[in-house]
């Protein structure tokens, strides 16, 4: 079954994110990958994510498809214009990628290459009407093609945002310009969650709630102080801290799969995706723990 | 105005360093407002050129550095000065120095200020960025904020996941531009139109070198 097939078949899905590494050599990431498959609905590439130079996501969407695996190519647009980008969704489309995962990007600031020009010539918005149009056959400015693509597009979403009304406002236009699926940022607090949810849910559109996997209470606080749109509750980073050092990562395996399962029993989004942030390893452990495997 | 700020005099000095004899110009419009080419900066630069062992033939404030043809005619009795001159400064912007290029066509001509922004002032010698001259204004879908400029992204449909309690990912210095277009939109009961989503931009509308003819426009619209 396809990732779009998943989702609208009702099964609660489960993606998780792959780094393309800096450099050539990707033997970790292959072996990362390999520990995931056939575990996931979808394996999430991302795309220079926080703006650091890497391999591009087109490429290891295509060595991954080749090896089994099902990629969401994430495509921003800090990097590219509107003729790169259209271009490199046709050739997404060629390679058979079936999935686009459409941001606006991080800021160049935020990485190193810090120097570097920003395109932003069109946000992600635009971006999920672009992939309309490529779907329906012509080009965003309308011109015709010879071939349309047929892209499962979707977009993220901050559910966590403060103030949280301008957030959704750009939510509800992603799902006007197209967007069928939802990844969010990390999120801890259910409760809080279920609240956004019930904004979320007037729309038919598919929420994958995504999750951070917790590696110490270190990086909660780094989190809390530096990641706009994250807040981990002061009782997880208490658990985490009670467990003491040798068990922290543990610890942070059972948050997530006791949020996953809970997501799941109660019905309150359509999937999870998992955030696993160089320890790609433990994402079967999570899944089985939350009694996915 | 245009927001100048001082070049690194090292820099400047590197490049100038063939040179003995200097003209300065300076611009009683922005760079005097930014202090960097008013008439204090003008006698500064004097002496620090005296100081290095250079010759000073003259200084002259433009009135307004960026009119060519003024500019020209100010210049007149400068011209014994200018005769004895190897090197121009130019101590306003990027638009300034280049009407020197073009009124001097044999004589070298250095900036020693770099051009930054468009700015507004808002208080004594502090500038802010509100108009990136982009060509196409969207101030009317906006609630009168622009976010092409105020947003580092440059966003058109609301704010990335990067808004932290009103401030900007990328400097928390930095008010979100979007938070306070929603603000501005919801007091002026506007919010439906930020409901809308905004085309990409048509960038288009600038294309360097811009150059527009006021009179040829105003003699076309008569027809």
């Amino acid at each position: 079954m396809s990732f779009q097939q998943s989702l609208n078949s009702g099964k609660f899905v489960v993606t998780a994110e792959v780094g393309p590494p800096k450099g050539t050599d990707i033997k970790e990431m292959l072996h990362d990958a390999a520990a995931l498959k056939g575990k996931l609905d979808a394996v999430n590439v991302t795309d220079n994510q926080s703006a650091v130079m890497r391999i591009n996501s087109l490429s290891i969407c295509k060595i991954l498809l080749d090896l089994g695996h099902e990629p969401i190519l994430q495509m921003t647009c800090r990097d590219r214009n509107r003729i790169g980008l259209q271009s490199d969704l046709l050739g997404a489309s060629v390679l058979n990628i079936k999935n686009v995962l459409c941001m606006t990007g991080d800021h160049p600031n935020a990485g190193d290459h810090k120097e570097a020009k920003s395109v932003y010539d069109i946000e992600s918005v635009q971006l999920l009407k672009v992939v309309d149009s490529l779907n329906n056959g012509k080009d965003m400015m309308g011109n015709e093609m010879k071939g349309a693509t047929d892209f499962f597009q979707g977009a993220v979403v901050t559910p966590e945002a403060n103030p949280i009304e301008p957030q959704l406002m750009k939510f509800e236009k992603k799902v006007e310009a197209g967007a069928n699926f939802f990844q969010t940022q990390a999120i801890y607090d259910i409760d809080k969650f279920k609240e956004f949810m019930k904004s979320a849910r007037k729309f038919s559109v598919k929420i994958l709630a995504g999750l951070v996997l917790l590696k110490s209470a270190g990086m909660a606080n780094y989190m809390n102080k530096f990641v706009p749109g994250i807040i981990v509750p002061q009782d997880l980073i208490d658990e985490i801290k009670a467990a003491g050092k040798e068990n922290a990562l543990d610890t942070g395996i059972n948050i997530a799969a006791r949020h996953i399962r809970q997501l799941k029993d109660e019905n309150i989004c359509d999937g999870v995706h998992i955030m696993a942030i160089g320890a790609e390893d433990k994402v079967p452990l999570i899944m089985e723990r939350a009694g996915l495997l | 105005m245009i927001i100048t700020k001082k070049r690194d005099f090292k820099e400047l000095i590197e490049n100038i360093k063939n040179y003995n004899k200097f003209f300065l110009i300076g611009c009683s419009e922005c760079a005097t407002l930014c202090a960097t080419g008013g008439e204090p900066e003008l006698l500064a630069m004097k002496e620090t050129l005296e100081a290095d062992g250079k010759k000073v033939t003259g200084t002259f404030l433009a009135k307004t550095g960026c009119q060519v043809l003024g500019t020209k005619v100010e210049l007149k009795p400068f011209k014994e000065a200018l005769a004895d001159t190897d090197c121009i400064l130019v101590m306003s912007c990027g638009a300034g120095t280049q009407t020197a290029v073009d009124l001097f066509k044999d004589t070298p001509v250095y900036a020693t200020n770099d051009s930054l922004f468009l700015g507004n002032m808002t208080r004594l010698q502090m500038f802010d960025e509100r108009c990136s001259l982009c060509g196409k204004c969207i101030l009317d879908k906006t609630g009168g904020n622009c976010p092409v400029t105020s947003c580092p992204k440059g966003l058109l449909n609301g704010p990335c996941g990067g808004t932290n309690e009103g401030k900007c990912e990328v400097s928390p210095d930095l008010e979100c531009a979007w938070v306070k277009i929603y603000n501005r939109m919801k007091r002026i009961d506007q919010l439906d139109q930020m409901r809308k989503i905004v085309e990409p931009k048509d960038w288009s509308a600038h294309k360097n070198p811009m150059n527009i003819n006021v009179r040829e426009e105003k003699e076309e619209s008569k027809k």
